[in-house]
C-alpha cells in the first residue's frame, strides 16, 4: 500500500503544485534561513553605513511582505530594538572612554573624571570627536544589520517545522524539543491560573512566600504530566523501531571520536602558529566531515518515516539562492572596491558603487519569489 | 523502506498503560530484542558509572570522551582572543572573522555532543522528562526579566542536573536555551555560545560530590551564585572581539595575554558586571528558598517513572 502511493508520488513529482510561486504554502524553513545567512555574511563584509541600511531595509521588506501571523513572526521587532541599543551602547561606549581622539573635529570636550592609575590609560570624559562617533556608528550599525538579518530568519521561519529538519541522531532530544515549546505556552496559563486562585483565597502574589507557593503547583503539575505523557508515547509505541547492530555502533562511534579529535586538532592549528599549516583548515574540515558522517549513520538507528516533509521545490531553490547570489555579489564588491565596502574617512560620504544597488536588489527578491503564507491570503480573499 | 510502525502499535497498544507500572513492564517486554540490550545495558551502565541514585542518560566512557574533547573546543571558542598566536590563520587584519568561524562551528558540535549523550537509548520517560523540565526553564526564559539579568531558568537546569546527573544535566541546559530561544524568537549567533554554557552548568552541577541536607542545599546555593558569575564573563566573550570600543577596553591582537585580560577585566567590570553579580545572587538565594521542594518534587517524579 506505502509502496503504491509513493510510487505515485514519484510518476507525479514534475507536476507537482510546490514548484508555484504563486501557490499559498509555507515555505520550507531551511530555505528562509540560508537567504537570511547569506545577508548576513554580505553585511560582514561592509561597514559602509548606507550598504548596511540598504540591507536592513531589505531584510525588513521581505519580512513585511512574507510574514505569517503567528506569534513569532512578530520577532523582528524586538530584533530592531536590540539592533538600536547595540548602536547606542557603541556611541556611548566610544565617546566616554576613548582616548584616542581619532579626529579633529570636536563635538564637546566632556568633563574628564581622573582615574586610579589601576585603570591604565582608561578615561572617562574629555573630548568627543565627530570622527569617533561616526566610526562608532558605522560599526555598531554593521552588527545591528548582522543581527537583523538573523531577526529575519526568527520572523519568517516556523520553529517548529526547524525541528521537523533536525538530523536523525537528534531524534529523540528533538522530540523532547516540540514537547518543550508545546507545553512552555501551556505553563504560563497554568501558572496564571494558579495565582488566581490564590488571590482568590486571600493571598497577595508578591512575595517570595507566594512565588513559591504558586511555583510549586506549576512545577508539580509538570511533572505528573510529564509522566502521563510518557505513558501515552510508550503506548503509541513511541522508540519502539530501534535498529541497534553492534558494526553501526562501532562505526558512529569511530567517526564520531575521529571527526570530534580533527576538530580539536583542526581549530588548535588554526589559533597556534603559522609554521603548522597543515594542522588548520584540511583537518578541520575533515573533522567536521567525519562528524557529520557520524550524525548521519548515528541517525539510521532510529528507523523511522517523516509524516508529511516539508518539499524543497522551485521556490526554496529560488529563495536560498538569492541569499547566496547577494553574500557572493558583496564578497566580490568588498573585494574590487574596498573603499566603498570599508570607507576609510568617516566624515566623507560613502560612496555607492552598482555593484551594492545588485546585490541589495538580488537580496529583496524572495519578497516576490516565495510563495505567501496560507493565513494570509485566506484573510485577503474573505468577503467583507 | 522503512519498517512500519503500527504492528508494533497494536502490540504494545494492548497494555492500556495509564499508570507507571504497566509503562515499565511494557517497556521492557513490549521492545525488539535490540532495545531490551540497549535497555539492559543502559541500567549496567548505570550501576557502574552513575553517582546519582536517579541518574537518567548517564555519561559512558564514550559519550564522556567526546563531551570532554568537544568542550574543550568550546572553551577555545570563548577564551581564543587570550591565546590567539601571532600569524595564525585566524589572525587576519580586521580581527573580526574568528567569532563567525566559532558561530559556524559550534551547532556542529553541540548536535554531536547531545547525539552522543543521548545515543544510550533514551526512552519515551526521559524524552518527556527533558521536554517538560526544558519546558519550565523555556517559559521561566519568556517570563523572568532579562533586562534585570536574572536568569530563572537556572533554578531548573542546576537542580535538573544535581537529580537526574551529568550527562542529563548537559542536555536539559542546551535544550532549555534552544527551546527558550524558539519561543520567543531569539535564535541568533549568540545561542550556540548560551547553549554551551548552560549545559555546563548543568553538567558541574551533575558533578558535585554527594551529600545530604543542608550541606547540599549550601553547596548547591554557592554552585548556583558562581554559575550565575561565571556565565556572564564567559558570555561577554563571544561578542568582545568585534568591538573598537576604544583601545583600552577592547581586543587588541597580537597584545598579549596579560594585555588582553586587563582590558576585559576592565570591560567587564565597566559593562555588564552590575548584571552578573545580581543574577549570580539571585540564582544562589531561589536555589537556596526553592531547593529543598523542587528537588523533593523530582526525585518523586523520578520514583514514579522508576528510573534507575
Amino acid at each position: 500500500m506505502m509502496r503504491l502511493s509513493s510510487d505515485s508520488t514519484r510518476q507525479v513529482r514534475s507536476l507537482r503544485p510546490a514548484h508555484s510561486i504563486t501557490l499559498a504554502r509555507t515555505l520550507h524553513p531551511g530555505a528562509w534561513w540560508v537567504w537570511a545567512i547569506g545577508l548576513a555574511a554580505g553585511a560582514s563584509r561592509l561597514t559602509n553605513p548606507i550598504g548596511c541600511l540598504l540591507l536592513l531595509a531589505v531584510a525588513g521588506f521581505v519580512v513585511s511582505a512574507r510574514r505569517s501571523r503567528a506569534p513569532w513572526a512578530y520577532a523582528f521587532g524586538g530584533f530592531l530594538k536590540l539592533a538600536l541599543l547595540i548602536i547606542v551602547i557603541r556611541i556611548v561606549l566610544q565617546a566616554l572612554l576613548s582616548t584616542e581622539s581619532q579626529g579633529v573635529h570636536t563635538i564637546v570636550v566632556l568633563p574628564q573624571i581622573p582615574l586610579p592609575s589601576g585603570a591604565a590609560g582608561l578615561k572617562l570624559g574629555g573630548v568627543v570627536t565627530w570622527e569617533a562617533v561616526i566610526t562608532a556608528f558605522d560599526q555598531g550599525l554593521q552588527l545591528a544589520t548582522i543581527i537583523c538579518c538573523i531577526g529575519a530568519a526568527n520572523a519568517l521561519a516556523s520553529a517548529q517545522r526547524l525541528l521537523r529538519c533536525l538530523p536523525g541522531a537528534l531524534y529523540e532530544v528533538g522530540v523532547a524539543g516540540v514537547v518543550a515549546m508545546t507545553f512552555a505556552p501551556q505553563l504560563v496559563a497554568d501558572a496564571v491560573r494558579v495565582r488566581s486562585a490564590l488571590r482568590l483565597r486571600g493571598y497577595d502574589g508578591r512575595s517570595v512566600a507566594a512565588v513559591r507557593r504558586s511555583a510549586m503547583p506549576v512545577l508539580e503539575g509538570a511533572l505528573a504530566r510529564s509522566v502521563d505523557l510518557a505513558a501515552a508515547m510508550d503506548s503509541r509505541g513511541y522508540g519502539r523501531t530501534t535498529v541497534d547492530r553492534r558494526a553501526t555502533r562501532m562505526a558512529t562511534a569511530g567517526l564520531v571520536i575521529g571527526g570530534v579529535v580533527g576538530i580539536c586538532a583542526g581549530t588548535y592549528g588554526l589559533l597556534g602558529s603559522a609554521g603548522s599549516g597543515w594542522m588548520g583548515l584540511p583537518t578541520l574540515g575533515l573533522g567536521c566531515a567525519l562528524a557529520v558522517v557520524g550524525l548521519v549513520v548515528g541517525g539510521r538507528r532510529t528507523g523511522r518515516s517523516r509524516y508529511r516533509p516539508d518539499p524543497w521545490a522551485l521556490p526554496e531553490w529560488l529563495v536560498a539562492g538569492s541569499g547566496v547570489a547577494a553574500a557572493v555579489i558583496l564578497f566580490l564588491l568588498a573585494h574590487a572596491h574596498p573603499g566603498a565596502a570599508v570607507p576609510p574617512y568617516p566624515l566623507q560620504m560613502p560612496e555607492v558603487p552598482p555593484l551594492l544597488l545588485v546585490g541589495a536588489l538580488v537580496g529583496v527578491l524572495p519578497a516576490f519569489l516565495a510563495p505567501p503564507p496560507p493565513d494570509r491570503v485566506v484573510d485577503k480573499g474573505r468577503p467583507r | 523502506m522503512t519498517p512500519d510502525p503500527a504492528p508494533r502499535l497494536a502490540h504494545s497498544g494492548t497494555a492500556a498503560a495509564t499508570d507507571d507500572a504497566t509503562v515499565t513492564s511494557s517497556a521492557v517486554t513490549g521492545g525488539e530484542p535490540g532495545s531490551v540490550a540497549t535497555n539492559r545495558a543502559a541500567t549496567a551502565a548505570q550501576a557502574r558509572g552513575s553517582r546519582q541514585p536517579h541518574a537518567i542518560l548517564p555519561l559512558r566512557l564514550r559519550s564522556a570522551l567526546v563531551l570532554a574533547l568537544v568542550s574543550l573546543v568550546g572553551l577555545a571558542a570563548y577564551t581564543w582572543p587570550f591565546f590567539l598566536t601571532p600569524g595564525a590563520a585566524l589572525d587576519n587584519s580586521h580581527g573580526s572573522d574568528a567569532p563567525w568561524f566559532f558561530v559556524a562551528l559550534l551547532p556542529l558540535l553541540v548536535a554531536v555532543v547531545v547525539a552522543e549523550i543521548s545515543a544510550g537509548g533514551i526512552d519515551a520517560k526521559a524524552v518527556a522528562l527533558l521536554g517538560m523540565l526544558a519546558a519550565v526553564g523555556a517559559a521561566l526564559r519568556a517570563l523572568g526579566p532579562g533586562a534585570a539579568g536574572l536568569e530563572p531558568s537556572f533554578i531548573v537546569i542546576v537542580l535538573g542536573g544535581r537529580v537526574f546527573g551529568r550527562g542529563f544535566g548537559f542536555v536539559l541546559g542546551s535544550l532549555t536555551i534552544f527551546a527558550g530561544a524558539l519561543v520567543t524568537g531569539g535564535v541568533g549567533p549568540w545561542m550556540p555560545f548560551q547553549m554551551f554554557a548552560a549545559g555546563w552548568v548543568g553538567l558541574f552541577a551533575g558533578m558535585l560530590p554527594r551529600c545530604h541536607g543542608r550541606v547540599e542545599l549550601a553547596m548547591l546555593a554557592g554552585y548556583g551564585a558562581v554559575a550565575g558569575l561565571v556565565y556572564g564573563g564567559l558570555l561577554n566573550l563571544w561578542f568582545w572581539p568585534f568591538g573598537a570600543y576604544s583601545p583600552e577596553v577592547s581586543y587588541i591582537p597580537h597584545a598579549g595575554l596579560g594585555v588582553n585580560l586587563h582590558h576585559y577585566a576592565v570591560f567587564w567590570a565597566t559593562t555588564s558586571l552590575g548584571w552578573d553579580i545580581p543574577r549570580g545572587l539571585l540564582t544562589g538565594l531561589a536555589v537556596l528558598v526553592a531547593g529543598r521542594p523542587v528537588m523533593a518534587a523530582l526525585r518523586r517524579a523520578a520514583r514514579r517513572a522508576n528510573f534507575g
